[in-house]
């Protein structure tokens, strides 16, 4: 794959009601990252968005963000969902060699509706929905549960792990302000309300309003933007069955997959040892393991290690505020933050390689994976 | 959850799913801030439009965005009464079985102004003398309430320069 590079990003600061319309918020995430690089509107060729018309309360909702989001008179798209998804996207038009400029943002505000209710409705009509058992609680309560399980995992490393994410936001200047827990305890975790259990409050992210966005070149144009882009050296994206029960929910098998692909591409022999830090997007906190032991990042039922070690979501992940749709690109965008060291209050020092991933469904049906390198000096 | 039996009845191959979510309950967000002007002008009769200072555009209604420019435009610019029909088209009531009178809807530009927003032709006129390019004037409401429907209607006019010399001599 050739290589292009991200130039440009901007995060719209997340807040459980923000006072700001999402068209504006679209403008500001766009805006900014326009301005971050030092380009200008006319320079973009594709602008490529990721979004829900649930969460928008409107059909074909793109529609309405054409002025906010840059796209007037130009090439754009949407992708449902999430963020990461939108990148590549926008990655596959730059590797057309028909684009010189992707702009790709994601957002939604959770505070427009009522977020696990509307999820409530990707159930499948025929099946799921009659018995109405299946949400976003007790789809994580049953992975969590299932995982524990295969690996003989306690609910205090669970806890762990999710005051690791939440220590982690407090550091991160553009985490969720009611995200951030710099004294959060175990206990204070485990102390927490039963969502499904085994699945609790605290180890479950907040949803907040936020939107982020990003800029795409291919690698001659990237050069000349800027001294020090990101490259995106290798991608990989696998669907699993929709079913849960289908699935073995300890494990991603899609995330494995997608992950052999991306690092055949990528050219990484051992993930363990070559990626400096991975910024994964897990639904709970218990995810986050799945995830990263699923691309390669420890062995299976280890994940807690990288807890230890510190190189799993520097930035608190999921768990420093949730915005649907922006997700993985706010991932993504904090996995760049840290290559170019930018990553003010939470960066792994000397970071040159890393990951960071995108899903969507329950219980991460679809994953994505980006294989990041540090460019320049 | 068993299912009433009018609707058994009616979907005998399928079942009817009940979501329990509805779009009514969409909270939509706008801020409104930002056409604060713009209604406290129309409580007082002026007719504001909103000018990007980049590419010198004049929307009306107010555009929170230019989307040539990518920037929020924030130059508020008096308008005149004044404005022509961009285009029209025509409907009847579901009751009117007849097609007697039909109701006309008029994409109305402001003078001065770039864009076009649909309002109401007066009923005093008849639809079929509409014509694409006709002057327009704008009607206010009897009691003004920096309320977007504070302008009622749009009236023809012989000749927008008769009103604006009108205007003036009322000044
Ligand atoms: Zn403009």
């Amino acid at each position: 794959m050739d290589k292009v590079g991200i130039v440009g990003y901007y995060q719209v600061k997340p807040g459980l009601d923000i006072m700001m319309s999402p068209y504006e918020m679209i403008f500001e995430a766009v805006r900014g990252a326009l301005d971050y690089a030092d380009l200008k509107r006319k320079d973009l060729t594709t602008v490529i968005s990721a979004t829900n018309d649930y969460y928008d309360g409107k059909t074909i909702s793109n529609c309405f963000k054409v002025e906010a989001g840059g796209a007037y008179m130009k090439d754009e798209s949407k992708v449902e969902m999430d963020g990461a998804h939108a990148a590549m996207y926008g990655l596959f038009r730059i590797l057309s060699g028909n684009h010189k400029l992707a702009m790709i943002y994601g957002i939604s505000t959770p505070s427009c509706y009522q977020y696990e209710s509307v999820r409530v409705l990707e159930n499948d009509p025929t099946f799921d929905r009659p018995i109405n058992l299946l949400n976003s609680y007790t789809s994580g309560g049953m992975q969590m549960r299932a995982y524990m399980k295969a690996f003989g995992i306690s609910e205090e490393d669970i806890a762990k792990v999710a005051v690791y994410n939440l220590k982690n936001a407090a550091k991160n200047p553009l985490a969720l302000p009611e995200a951030k827990k710099a004294d959060i305890t175990i206990d204070e975790v485990l102390k927490s309300d039963i969502l499904s259990t085994p699945l609790r409050e605290l180890m479950y992210p907040m949803k907040c309003d936020g939107a982020t966005a990003m800029i795409l070149a291919p690698e001659r144009q990237a050069l000349k933007i800027t001294d020090n882009p990101v490259w995106i050296i290798g991608v990989g994206n696998v669907n699993e069955t929709y079913y849960l029960g289908d699935r073995d929910l300890s494990v991603s098998l899609s995330m494995e997959m997608a992950a052999g692909k991306a690092y055949e591409m990528a050219g990484i022999k051992d993930p363990k040892s070559e990626i400096d830090v991975a910024e994964v997007f897990g639904h709970t906190a218990c995810e986050d393991l799945i995830i990263a032991e699923a691309a390669g990042l420890t062995d299976k039922g280890k994940g807690i290690s990288m807890v230890d070690r510190g190189n799993l979501n520097p930035s608190g992940g999921t768990m420093a505020g949730y915005t649907p749709c922006a997700n993985g690109l706010t991932r993504i965008v904090e996995a760049a933050k840290q290559l170019r060291n930018e990553a003010e209050g939470h960066q792994i020092n000397g970071a040159k390689m890393a990951i960071a991933t995108g899903q969507v469904g329950f219980c991460a049906q679809n994953n994505v994976i980006y294989v990041l390198e540090r460019g320049g000096n | 959850m068993p299912l009433p039996d009018y609707e058994k009845k009616s979907y005998k191959r399928t079942r009817t799913m009940h979501g329990n979510w509805y779009l009514a309950s969409y909270r939509y967000k706008f801020n409104l801030s930002r056409t604060k002007v713009f209604l406290k002008g129309l409580a007082k009769g002026h007719i504001l439009g909103l000018k990007c200072r980049s590419c010198n555009t004049v929307s009306f209604p107010p555009r929170l965005i230019c989307g040539r420019c990518l920037v929020k435009p924030d130059q508020w610019v008096r308008l005149p009464e004044t404005a022509s029909v961009s285009t029209f088209s025509a409907n009847y009531d579901a009751d009117d079985k007849n097609r007697e009178r039909p109701y006309p809807i008029v994409a109305v530009q402001q003078d001065g102004t770039d864009t076009v927003w649909v309002h109401n032709l007066t009923d005093k006129f008849d639809f079929h003398d509409v014509y694409v390019g006709m002057p327009l004037k704008a009607v206010w409401a009897e009691e003004r309430k920096g309320i977007w429907m504070d302008i009622d209607h749009y009236e023809p006019i012989e000749d927008p320069a008769i009103e604006l010399n009108k205007k003036e001599e009322e000044m």
